[in-house]
Parts: structure tokens; C-alpha cells; sequence
């Protein structure tokens, strides 16, 4: 007889709203997670808040985390990874490791759902110094400061007077080769430049970007109250270099609505660095024989209509491990994968019924 | 950067996009302009926009709209400022600005525009030591007259010049005319590569003078290397 | 004794470079695919050779000895201590090399300068040089950083292009030579920063107390930036390694200043004809910054335009008493001084035209007594004496 379970890799955002709804529709999950605990980048990263609401990132995790642990229908492995697959959709048998012990669980589906890291802004876009400036940091790093209530400058523990960010780090760069947008970067900017001012008033704040993309109601629930309420600068031209100027920072740039090269001294910068797929992502890939895409993202084969699927039948892909995701992408397609994985399960038992 | 195009406004828009098509046909040009994001970044670290009303964004984005005015307007004067250090190769998009440039000045040059014949004034003398001779810089060309606001030190050189290059110990370097010494040989190939280019004609276009003096130095060392200009019986 | 390389890195970050992320090799790869379907030769790069990284990780392959030298017209015309030091290091350290008389500058200089040549026309200079190196045994080791960085403009539009391929054998056909590649692509500067434990090793003065400037040439790693040296031990790896390291091995104290980024204003056309714009960048953007920031001793940089740019600028400035006055030199010179060399018969220092001598003097250089050795050498010259300087006078 055929498993009845799906294996769930990686308890982030997405794979969280897929075990929550197969284990609310009966369907008994195994989720394999690498970290010591469920929740994913906004827990790992020590995210502040949310975007767009602001709503205390911990809070809103748990509210979601809290109904699987204990769950009887919730097979939960933290600290544990995913070293080998076999067998096809309705029948795989997924070898899964914790501390030095290995075990073979059976799984009618997977649901692969591995994540982004953010860009190393030390392997290409050297010119702002991350690795070279305590002052240089970037959004995480600047997330778990404002969740301590704590924004300073990492050199002096001072708090800054000028923070710039700059947008479009590792990402819609072809000399990089990530050529796409990572979405969420301007909004989340935005968002930690709100509360900057909210916890530092007399700190100002600039944002140097390309082309603010706050589609749909980040618009007006981020970028204008950012302007308006909260005024946040936004400088439209990116910055080339980040350098050192006695005890501050100096970013370069072109004010290209002026037309001219600007150069101001910062006491604290923000790189938004954008999305990459994880290690886990990749590795993922290659174990399962997952095609990626050319930025190393597990490539979903039906786009747009379809935006799960992988090539491998029985094996779906949900969230940022498919691309640039926020949080309502990963958890809209948390629950499709869940959905294709239901149907896929009950197809194949019905077909066992009936051969029975 | 000015926008200003109307001083061109007499020269017919078949003529400016004719020289536009000539940019755009280089095998290079899809490898220096893709498209802009108008970020900033290439003004950003260009020393010549620190100086000069100049905008190497100004220039792609303009050449990245067709504009075949305004890109008229920029070959004939804007493109001389560039310093071609490619700072601006840092573009997140992959475009070079100065590799753009490179071959905005190339097309100016093998037009001979007026333009481009008044920015090589006081230039041809360069033009002539790096193609007659291989070499750029020579030592007999710091003369006081040449650099004055480099200061009284290189009229010392100009003066212990014969003394000072026999006090190189490298051998190649006792030279004054050429930087180094460079084998007859060495130049015949490199005259050869001239011609066969279509570099000899560029000059024409530019200096009719300078080009004359340089077929006069060239002709007989290839004729005397053995290498026949026209093999097809062409003149 | 201990060498400590963490130049100037003020983060508590340490980069370390995700293997996945290493790129620049399928580059070398189509170089060899080229030689694999007969297109071209390429030019291996000689043993023993020394591997550093490059900008994304890359192992380079730079070859120790037996190189020949591609010199820098600029350097061999009006600063030639600069290439008698990287001879006279290649003969200190007991290595091969050729100095050719078959090698023509890659005439860069007047392309960017006033475009009057085309992309045929300098591959075919660039591949006639090749060539001729490939036929004397000897590997290209390129001492100018327009000529390394165009040369690797050179090599993409090569690879790129069968039409500019076909017309460049064309040519090379009908000089009866053979159509050849390097592997690598290697700077002077490089072979230094690779050699620079040997220099260290074998250096005769202490340099504890030299503060110095590093200036990295535009054209050694702006232009086909990949190619460049990094170590994340460097700058945590965010700027070239290039100098920098080399400085730091011979026991200089690296001092940073914040356009370390810009270019000299050096320009091509503007240091000949447009000077104006040249010494107001060189003097407000590069030696005014140095001076007000981290007053060095002397600034010390790795290309030809680099050196003239903010050497010769700075005696107008003098005149509009700007805060100039900071002596100029190719790493290649100091290195050499810091192995003895002599300030004038091997790094021909008279040629510079900012007053070096309380560089000199900081450095234990008796820099009178050694002016008076040179003049004499002159006065042989004269008085026919001797024909030249040779190797031998100049250690002597």
C-alpha cells in the first residue's frame, strides 16, 4: 500500500501554510527542517516586522507555528536534512538525517519549499564595502536592530544621524546575473526606513534607488506614508561607491533628477540585497532532479496558471525557492502545492482502491 | 550635458542617420549598449562629469532612444571629454558607456567631421610618433614647449636627453625617438597592419597632411619588408 | 618573518566566497575551444607559475620567470625607471626573461585617445605581438595596465566574432605568422604581488615608517574588471589585492582615503592636449585627498598614466599653493628600492618630477652621495668612458 504522506521540505513560511493545510484536511505530514525550529527566514533573521503591516514578525509566526507542534497528524524534524530520494509520485521513499542517524520515510508527495538567502553583498558589488565597514550593513542586519530597538552604528554604537539605503543590491544586475527583481526589497526598505524614523526622529533617511516597485497596496500602506508621514527621502539614482571618509561613510552617486553627482556623507548604510535561492534550494534541486532556472531557482513548468508543478511528477515547489518571492507569494503557494499534493494522494489511493 | 541639437538643425537627418547606422552596425555596439536604467551609476563614477557639462548616461540613454539628433549633437562634441577610463563599466545593466563612446568618436573620425578634425588639432603629432614609430611617448617629445605646466624639469630632461637614455641599462632603451627600440621588421608589420585595416584612410579623412608624411614613411619600408599593398592589381 | 597582509579592513565581516559563485573560467575555456577546433595556438602559461584569485575566485595563473616583456611606451619614454626596476627585479630574483626589440606598443593610448584605428586594426596589433612572443619561447608579461585591459577587450571581441578572427589571420597570414592566444592575460603588477614574499625576503631597508597611498590603475581593474587580483585578506576582499598586498609584504604602512575609487584624470587625450582637466582631477580628487587624509609619504600606484598624471601634475598646483608636494612611484620602483636598487641608475628617479628625496632619506637612502654617483656615470657617458649604463654599473 502506497503511503498516504507528504513529505514537506523546509518549514519556512511556505512549507508552514502547506502543513497547515494538509494536516487540516486529514493528511498526515513529515516536514524536514534544516534550522533548530519552524518559521522560516522571518524567524531566522530575527525580522522586526512584517511588511506591509508592521505586525511583530515573532507574533505573526507563531500564530501559525504554534497549531503544528504537538499536531498528531504533524511528523516535525528539526536539525534534519534530506540526503536521498527514490521511487515516483504516489510511492517515494525519501531518506532523512538527524544529528548521525539516518531513516527512510515514505512519501506519496513532496513539497519542496527550501527558500532564498540574501545576496552576499561581498561576492560582487565589492564598491560598498560591507566587508570592509562596520557601518555597512545590510536589511537582515538592520531587521534584527530594530527589533532590539536598537539602531546604531555597528562601529561606535552611536546612534546614526544619517542613514542611506541603497536599493537593487545583487539584484537586475547582469554583470552579477541576477538579472531579475527581487520584489520585496523596496518595499522592505521602505518599511525599516518607517520605522527608523519612528525610533530614531531626528535620524534622517534616504533611499537611492533605481525605480521604486511598490505594486499594489504597498503604495499607499509603505511607500506613501513613508514620504509623506514619515519623510523618508527617496533620491532617484543608485550609488556607485561606499567609502570612508574620517569617522563616516560617503556614498556616490548621481541625483539623476538633477543630473549631477552627489556625495554625502552617512553615518550608517543600508544594502538592499536582494534574493538568491538557498543552498538548500540548490541542493534540492540536484538531489530530487529538479530542472533550475538560469538563476539557480527550481523552475515550476506551468507558469502562470500553474505555479507549482515541478518536472518531476509528485514533486511540488512553493515559495521563494522558485523565485523572488513576499510573504503572500510564499503562502498562496504553500497552500497550492498543498492542494496538488491532496489531489495527487487521493488519485493514487483511489487507484489503488480500485486495483486493490 | 546640453541638449541642445539645433546647431546640427542645417545638417540633413539622412546624414545624421546614416552615421547613426554606422554606430549601430559595429559588431561591437550590442555588447556596449543594451538598454538603461538611468541609474546614475556611470555618471557617478566618471571624472569627466565631475568637470565637464557631461553625462555619460545622457549618451546611452540617447543612443538606446534613437534619438539620432541628439546622438548627432553628442558625437560631435560631448564624446571628446570622455576620459575612456570605463569606470562605467560598472553598469548593472552590462553596457560600457566609454565602449559606446569608443565608437562614437571611430564613426566621427572615419567621417572626417569638422568636429572631430578640430578636437585632434595639436593632436597630429601624437598620431604620427605612435603610428610611424610604435610607440606613444617618446622621450624626445618632453619638450618644454610641449608640457609647459609640467615646469622647468622637463627642460632639464630635454637638455641630459642623450645622456640620460644611454644611462638605461636595459639595452632596448637608449632610443630618444621611439621609447623603445623597435626592429625594422617590427614596424613594416605594424605599417602593413595600417593599411590593411582601413586606419590609413581614417587619417586621411581626419588630416590630409599627417597622412601624406606617413604614406612617405611607410611606403618603402614595406616595399621594402616585401609587402605588397595592392596584390590584386588595384591603385 | 611574519608577513601580515589585513590591509586597511576596519569590519569585524570576514568574506568568504561561496564556491558556486566562482566565475571568469568559461572564459579560458572558450579561449582552449578555439585551439581545440585549430582556430588559433594559445600560448601556455610557462611552468612553475604562481596561482592567485581573481575577482570572482578564479584561480589565475601567473607565471614566475621566463616571460617577455611587453613594455609600456609611456613607462620606456618618459618614466624608464619604471621598466628598468621590473627588469632589474626579474634579474635580482634570478629569473628569465626577454626584453624584446620586436614589440610594438599596443597603441591603446592614441585609441582611446583619438579613436583614429578600429577594432581590426588593434586585434591585429595586440595578435602580432602575441605572436612574436609565442615564436621567442618567452610568455607576454604586459607592463602597461591600458595595454592588459585592452588586450582583454581584445580577447572578447576575438572570441566573440569569426569575422574579426578571419580578418586578423588575414593579416597575420600575410606576415607569415601564427595566429596565437595567452592563456592568461598577466599584468606586471601581478607577477609582483605574486613575487612579493620573495621581494620581502630579500628587502635591505626598513620601511616601518613609510606611510604610502595605493592609487589602483582604472584600466588593471575597471576594464574587464574580472581579471584583477582579490583576496578577501585584502581590503576583506572588496578592492583589488593588487599593490596593496605588495606594500604590505615589504612592511609599509598602507594608509586609506576616500577616492581611492577615481581615476588619476590621466584621460588619454586630456594629459596631451586637455591638461587643464587632467591637473584639476589629479590635484583636487586624488593628491589634495591623500594629503588632507592620510598624509603619506608617497602615493604609490601600477600604471604609466597613472604615475605621469599625479607626478607631473602637481607643479602647476604648486604655484596656486595647493597642499601638493607627495611623491609618485610604481610599486615596481619601490620594491626595487627596498632591495637595494640605486634611486637613479636602476629606478632612474631624476626622471620624476615631484621632489622624492625626504622620501629617500626616510627610507635610509643616501640619495646626495648616490646623485653624486649618477653624475658621475653621466660624466663617463660624456666624456665616452663608457657607451652606456650597463647592468653591471648600475649595481656596481
Amino acid at each position: 500500500m502506497p503511503s498516504d504522506r507528504v513529505l514537506i521540505i523546509g518549514g519556512g513560511p511556505a512549507g508552514i501554510e502547506a502543513a497547515r493545510n494538509l494536516a487540516d484536511l486529514g493528511i498526515p505530514v513529515t516536514i524536514v527542517e534544516a534550522r533548530e525550529r519552524l518559521g522560516g527566514m522571518p524567524i531566522h533573521a530575527q525580522y522586526a516586522a512584517l511588511t506591509p503591516d508592521l505586525e511583530d514578525a515573532e507574533t505573526a509566526m507563531n500564530r501559525r507555528i504554534e497549531p503544528l507542534l504537538g499536531h498528531p497528524l504533524v511528523d516535525l524534524r528539526c536539525n534534519s536534512a534530506v540526503t536521498g530520494s527514490s521511487g515516483t509520485a504516489g510511492d517515494f521513499r525519501v531518506r532523512v538525517a538527524v544529528g548521525g542517524k539516518e531513516d527512510v520515510v515514505p512519501a506519496a508527495a513532496i513539497i519542496v519549499a527550501t527558500g532564498f538567502q540574501h545576496f552576499d553583498p561581498g561576492r560582487e558589488t565589492q564598491m560598498y564595502g560591507y566587508y570592509e565597514f562596520d557601518d555597512v550593513i545590510t536589511l537582515p542586519d538592520c531587521e534584527k536592530m530594530l527589533k532590539e530597538h536598537k539602531v546604531v552604528r555597528p562601529s561606535n554604537g552611536q546612534p546614526p544621524e544619517c542613514v542611506a539605503f541603497i536599493q537593487c543590491v545583487g539584484s537586475r544586475d547582469r554583470q552579477i546575473g541576477n538579472e531579475f527583481c527581487s520584489k520585496v526589497c523596496c518595499g522592505i526598505a521602505s518599511k525599516e526606513a518607517i520605522e527608523i524614523r519612528q525610533q530614531l526622529p531626528n535620524c534622517k533617511v534616504f533611499i537611492f534607488y533605481i525605480d521604486m516597485r511598490m505594486y499594489g497596496y504597498w503604495e499607499n500602506e509603505l511607500y506613501w506614508p513613508a514620504q509623506e508621514k514619515h519623510k523618508v527621502n527617496y533620491v532617484r539614482g543608485i550609488v556607485s561607491e561606499v567609502l570612508k571618509k574620517g569617522d563616516r561613510l560617503v556614498i556616490r552617486g548621481e541625483d539623476t533628477t538633477l543630473g549631477r553627482p552627489v556625495e554625502a556623507p552617512m553615518d550608517l548604510v543600508v544594502l538592499s540585497v536582494g534574493m538568491e535561492p538557498s543552498k538548500g534550494t540548490r541542493e534540492m534541486a540536484k538531489l530530487l532532479g529538479l530542472p533550475q532556472n538560469p538563476y539557480g531557482y527550481l523552475d515550476t513548468v506551468g507558469v502562470p496558471l500553474d505555479t507549482v508543478s515541478t518536472a518531476v511528477e509528485g514533486v511540488f515547489a512553493a515559495g521563494s525557492c522558485t523565485g523572488p518571492a513576499d510573504l503572500e507569494d510564499s503562502i498562496s503557494a504553500g497552500a497550492t502545492a498543498a492542494m496538488r499534493a491532496a489531489v495527487l494522494l487521493r488519485k493514487k489511493r483511489a487507484g489503488a482502491e480500485a486495483r486493490g | 550635458m546640453g541638449c541642445d541639437t539645433s546647431r546640427y538643425a542645417q545638417v540633413p537627418r539622412e546624414e545624421k542617420q546614416r552615421l547613426f547606422d554606422q554606430v549601430t552596425a559595429d559588431e561591437r555596439f550590442g555588447h556596449v549598449l543594451y538598454g538603461c536604467y538611468e541609474c546614475g551609476i556611470c555618471v557617478a563614477t566618471c571624472p569627466s562629469a565631475r568637470f565637464y557639462d557631461f553625462s555619460p548616461r545622457k549618451i546611452a540613454q540617447a543612443t538606446a532612444r534613437e534619438d539620432v539628433d541628439l546622438v548627432y549633437k553628442f558625437m560631435n562634441e560631448d564624446v571628446w571629454d570622455c576620459s575612456q577610463c570605463f569606470s562605467c563599466d560598472k553598469c548593472p545593466r552590462g553596457n560600457s558607456p566609454g565602449g559606446l563612446i569608443t565608437i562614437l568618436r571611430e564613426v566621427a573620425v572615419r567621417n572626417g567631421l569638422k568636429t572631430a578634425k578640430e578636437a585632434l588639432e595639436g593632436y597630429g603629432r601624437i598620431i604620427y610618433k605612435i603610428m610611424s614609430t610604435g610607440t606613444q611617448v617618446a622621450p624626445d617629445m618632453l619638450q618644454p614647449s610641449a608640457f609647459p605646466d609640467w615646469g622647468p624639469h622637463v627642460k632639464e630632461i630635454s637638455e641630459n636627453l642623450p645622456w640620460w637614455r644611454r644611462a638605461l641599462p636595459p639595452e632596448t632603451l637608449h632610443t630618444t625617438e621611439s621609447s623603445w627600440d623597435v626592429s625594422e621588421k617590427t614596424l613594416s608589420e605594424l605599417y602593413l597592419i595600417w593599411h590593411m585595416t582601413g586606419v590609413m584612410d581614417m587619417i586621411q579623412e581626419v588630416d590630409e597632411g599627417l597622412h601624406m608624411i606617413l604614406m612617405d614613411v611607410m611606403e618603402e619600408k614595406l616595399e621594402e619588408a616585401g609587402f605588397d599593398l595592392h596584390p590584386d592589381g588595384e591603385d | 618573518m611574519p608577513i601580515n597582509v589585513h590591509v586597511v579592513s576596519r569590519s569585524s565581516r570576514k568574506f568568504e566566497r561561496d564556491p558556486e559563485t566562482v566565475k571568469g573560467e568559461e572564459l579560458r575555456e572558450q579561449v582552449l575551444e578555439l585551439e581545440a577546433r585549430g582556430e588559433w595556438i594559445v600560448h601556455k602559461v610557462p611552468e612553475p607559475w604562481i596561482t592567485v584569485k581573481n575577482k570572482y575566485g578564479r584561480d589565475k595563473k601567473i607565471p614566475a620567470g621566463h616571460t617577455w616583456h611587453h613594455k609600456s611606451c609611456g613607462q620606456c619614454g618618459h618614466i624608464p625607471g619604471y621598466s628598468t626596476s621590473i627588469f632589474w627585479l626579474h634579474r635580482k630574483l634570478g629569473l628569465d626573461y626577454h626584453d624584446p626589440r620586436d614589440q610594438t606598443s599596443c597603441t591603446a593610448w592614441n585609441y582611446y585617445a583619438s579613436a583614429t584605428s578600429n577594432a581590426a586594426a588593434q586585434a591585429a596589433v595586440a595578435l602580432r605581438n602575441f605572436a612574436s612572443a609565442y615564436q621567442s619561447g618567452y610568455y607576454p608579461l604586459i607592463h602597461c595596465a591600458t595595454s592588459y585591459g585592452h588586450y582583454k577587450e581584445v580577447r572578447a571581441q576575438l572570441l566573440h566574432s569569426r569575422k574579426l578572427r578571419d580578418e586578423v589571420r588575414r593579416i597575420l597570414d600575410a606576415m607569415k605568422r601564427p595566429f596565437v592566444f595567452p592563456e592568461e592575460i598577466v599584468h606586471y603588477s601581478e607577477w609582483v604581488h605574486a613575487m612579493r614574499h620573495r621581494i620581502a625576503e630579500r628587502r635591505v631597508l626598513d620601511l616601518s615608517k613609510i606611510v604610502a597611498t595605493v592609487h589602483p590603475a582604472c584600466h588593471y581593474h575597471k576594464l574587464v574588471a574580472e581579471d584583477a587580483i582579490y583576496d578577501p585578506d585584502v581590503y576583506g576582499g572588496q578592492r583589488t589585492a593588487t599593490v596593496s598586498a605588495t606594500l604590505q609584504a615589504l612592511g609599509v604602512t598602507v594608509a586609506d582615503y576616500s577616492t581611492w575609487f577615481d581615476c588619476c584624470g590621466f584621460g588619454f587625450r586630456h594629459i596631451l592636449v586637455q591638461r587643464d582637466f587632467t591637473r584639476s582631477f589629479a590635484v583636487q580628487r586624488k593628491i589634495e585627498v591623500m594629503k588632507e587624509e592620510a598624509n603619506p609619504d608617497v602615493t604609490v600606484t601600477h600604471d604609466t598614466g597613472c604615475v605621469t598624471t599625479l607626478d607631473q601634475s602637481q607643479f602647476a598646483a604648486r604655484a596656486h599653493s595647493r597642499n601638493v608636494g607627495l611623491p609618485v612611484l610604481s610599486e615596481a620602483q619601490l620594491c626595487a628600492l627596498a632591495m637595494g636598487a640605486h634611486p637613479y641608475r636602476v629606478c632612474q628617479l631624476h626622471w620624476h618630477n615631484t621632489d622624492n628625496r625626504a622620501l629617500l632619506a626616510k627610507m635610509g637612502i643616501d640619495h646626495e652621495a648616490r646623485w653624486r654617483e649618477f653624475e658621475a656615470d653621466v660624466e663617463r657617458l660624456k666624456n665616452g668612458e663608457i657607451e652606456y649604463l650597463s647592468w653591471e654599473d648600475a649595481d656596481a
